[in-house]
């Protein structure tokens, strides 16, 4: 017994000698942000000249919103609205002959409009990229594969067309049609969220235009945002 | 020589019964040497408190809280650890005006030890990176991004070895594949390097070293559905890392997450959700009155 404590004791202090083996006892404690804790003034007064550089121009109001709009997979009445207004954007000045659909991807859209003053600000914080919009010509031929994308992905946002039970409807379509428009953001086509049919444009229009820029265009537009929760995608 | 021998093994048995005497007697007092690891991942330049009218998180997070914070940590614990997982860029219009400067700036002001880079952080171009790190007094730890033939060529480091008391902490970073999440443009000439055989390299230089703790700062995202790389997936096919502080995946866990390694030794995982709305707190306690073959690791 005394022979069996005095060897452990020994494995111990030779272990501890090598410095490399212990045991860790953890104790977690994730401390959430909220209101209990204090601001800090030596920090506040760094901030203070960024922060009111900012606040003129982002606190601008540029409409109202009536309802909390967030973005999810595969409908939400946030991705519903950033696609309406991109498409409406685009295409309120233009006849449409081809089919045409936009696609965006739900990543993109990086925060929630909420009820009450929309700002600029909240418009950077949705679509803090500084993507434009593109305007991208496929072969009807790829339209499996965007059905595909949009069945393994759960869904992005989506206007002028719907997806039911997995097959893609344009809401213009052209019977004689064999080319479509995409109008989409120039990371997508440019392969982000690895949408691979954008390879396969035949065609390719710059907008030159910010789709942060749009946006806040139609947020103007449209006074009191529109909300809009049909259900566009179901698989 | 059997003199020799016996003298030897007295010294070191004795030795045991001191260190085993002394151990046990901090035990009581509560005093194994302990290291407090404060982490955050995917802050996403939120600088100021989330606004009043928040869907989800009104007025929580914020810098300036955090600072407080963990300043308060400091004056209590003795040995401090600050590290980010990555994305600190983009998300406010403070990355979209300013570049990423004052982030930079606050981090060195709240004491940040490391971090890496995660894929936002190369959304201003590795140039605006560089423009912005200027600001930064705290190492970028990249070890599987080869940044050789690129402008970032020795702007960043793969690991970093901090001494905190008789504590030896090893970190290096583990970030993610950039092609098809970030614009060929962005990152230019970097070289991918497989996250496995990397991390494995890393760990294995710093147990050389002599490193108590490894710890992998990663961004490849918690877990996902398919067999795509993760923090799950890094843990289980490499050995010798204790903690994978994560992010990308905007993860809230509760407490960390232990997952087995190629070893059977337990690794832990953890993440912090996102926008500097929680602030991780992990106590490691190193307590040497109980010893095993390996490392064991008790999370409470």
């Amino acid at each position: 017994m005394i022979f069996r404590l005095v060897s452990i004791i020994f494995i111990g202090a030779g272990l501890w000698a090598c410095s490399s083996v212990n045991t860790l006892i953890v104790h977690s404690d994730p401390v959430k942000m909220d209101n209990e804790h204090v601001s800090n003034v030596h920090i506040e007064s760094m901030i203070m000249p960024y922060r009111d550089s900012l606040s003129l121009e982002m606190n601008e109001i540029i409409a109202n919103s009536q309802t909390d709009f967030s973005v999810k997979r595969p409908n939400s009445n946030l991705g519903n609205w950033v696609a309406d207004a991109l498409f409406v954007n685009q295409t309120k000045a233009v006849r449409l002959s081809s089919p045409i659909i936009c696609l965006l991807n739900t990543g993109g859209i990086r925060s929630t409009i909420n009820k009450g003053q929309v700002t600029i600000g909240d418009m950077f914080k949705l679509m803090p990229f500084d993507n434009e919009i593109v305007w991208v010509e496929l072969p009807v031929s790829v339209i499996p594969e965007i059905e595909e994308y949009l069945k393994k992905s759960g869904g992005e946002p989506i206007s002028n067309c719907t997806l039911k039970n997995g097959k893609l409807v344009f809401n213009n379509w052209n019977e004689n049609a064999s080319t479509f428009w995409v109008i989409t953001s120039d990371y997508l086509m440019n392969g982000g969220d690895k949408m691979a049919f954008f390879s396969k444009k035949i065609n390719v229009n710059n907008t030159g235009v910010l789709m942060r820029d749009a946006l806040i265009t139609e947020a103007r537009v449209q006074t009191v945002l529109q909300e809009d929760t049909t259900i566009r995608i179901s698989f | 020589m059997k003199r020799r021998e016996f003298v030897q093994n007295t010294f070191l048995v004795t030795g045991g019964l001191l260190i085993a005497g002394s151990t046990f007697a901090q035990n009581e007092k509560k005093k194994v040497p302990k290291l407090t690891i404060l982490h955050t991942n995917d802050t996403h330049s939120n600088i100021d408190p989330f606004p009043s009218n928040h869907a989800k998180f009104p007025n929580m997070g914020g810098v300036s809280k955090r600072f407080e914070l963990i300043q308060k940590i400091r004056e209590e614990e003795e040995h401090v650890l600050v590290l980010d997982s990555g994305d600190i860029f983009q998300g406010t219009p403070y990355f979209n005006k300013f570049g990423g400067v004052l982030e930079m700036k606050l981090m060195t002001a709240m004491g940040y030890d490391a971090a890496t880079m995660g894929n936002h952080d190369f959304d201003g171009g590795m140039d605006g990176f560089l423009k912005a790190q200027k600001f930064a007094d705290f190492p970028f730890l990249c070890a599987n991004y080869d940044f050789s033939n690129t402008i970032l060529k020795d702007q960043t480091q793969s690991n970093l070895i901090i001494k905190k008391g008789k504590i030896k902490v090893g970190i290096f970073g583990i970030g993610l594949e950039l092609n098809g999440l970030v614009p060929k443009d962005k990152y230019g000439e970097t070289i991918y390097l497989d996250p496995i055989e990397t991390a494995n390299e890393q760990a294995a230089i710093l147990k050389k070293k002599g490193c108590d703790l490894i710890i992998c700062l990663s961004h490849l995202g918690f877990e996902y559905d398919s067999d795509k790389i993760s923090d799950r997936v890094l843990a289980q096919k490499t050995k010798n890392i204790h903690l994978i502080l994560g992010g990308h995946t905007h993860t809230f866990l509760e407490k960390p997450v232990e997952e087995n390694n190629l070893d059977g030794q337990i690794v832990l995982i953890n993440q912090v959700g996102w926008g500097g709305l929680q602030l991780g707190r992990l106590e490691f306690e190193f307590d040497n009155a109980i010893f095993a073959k390996k490392d064991v690791i008790i999370v409470k």
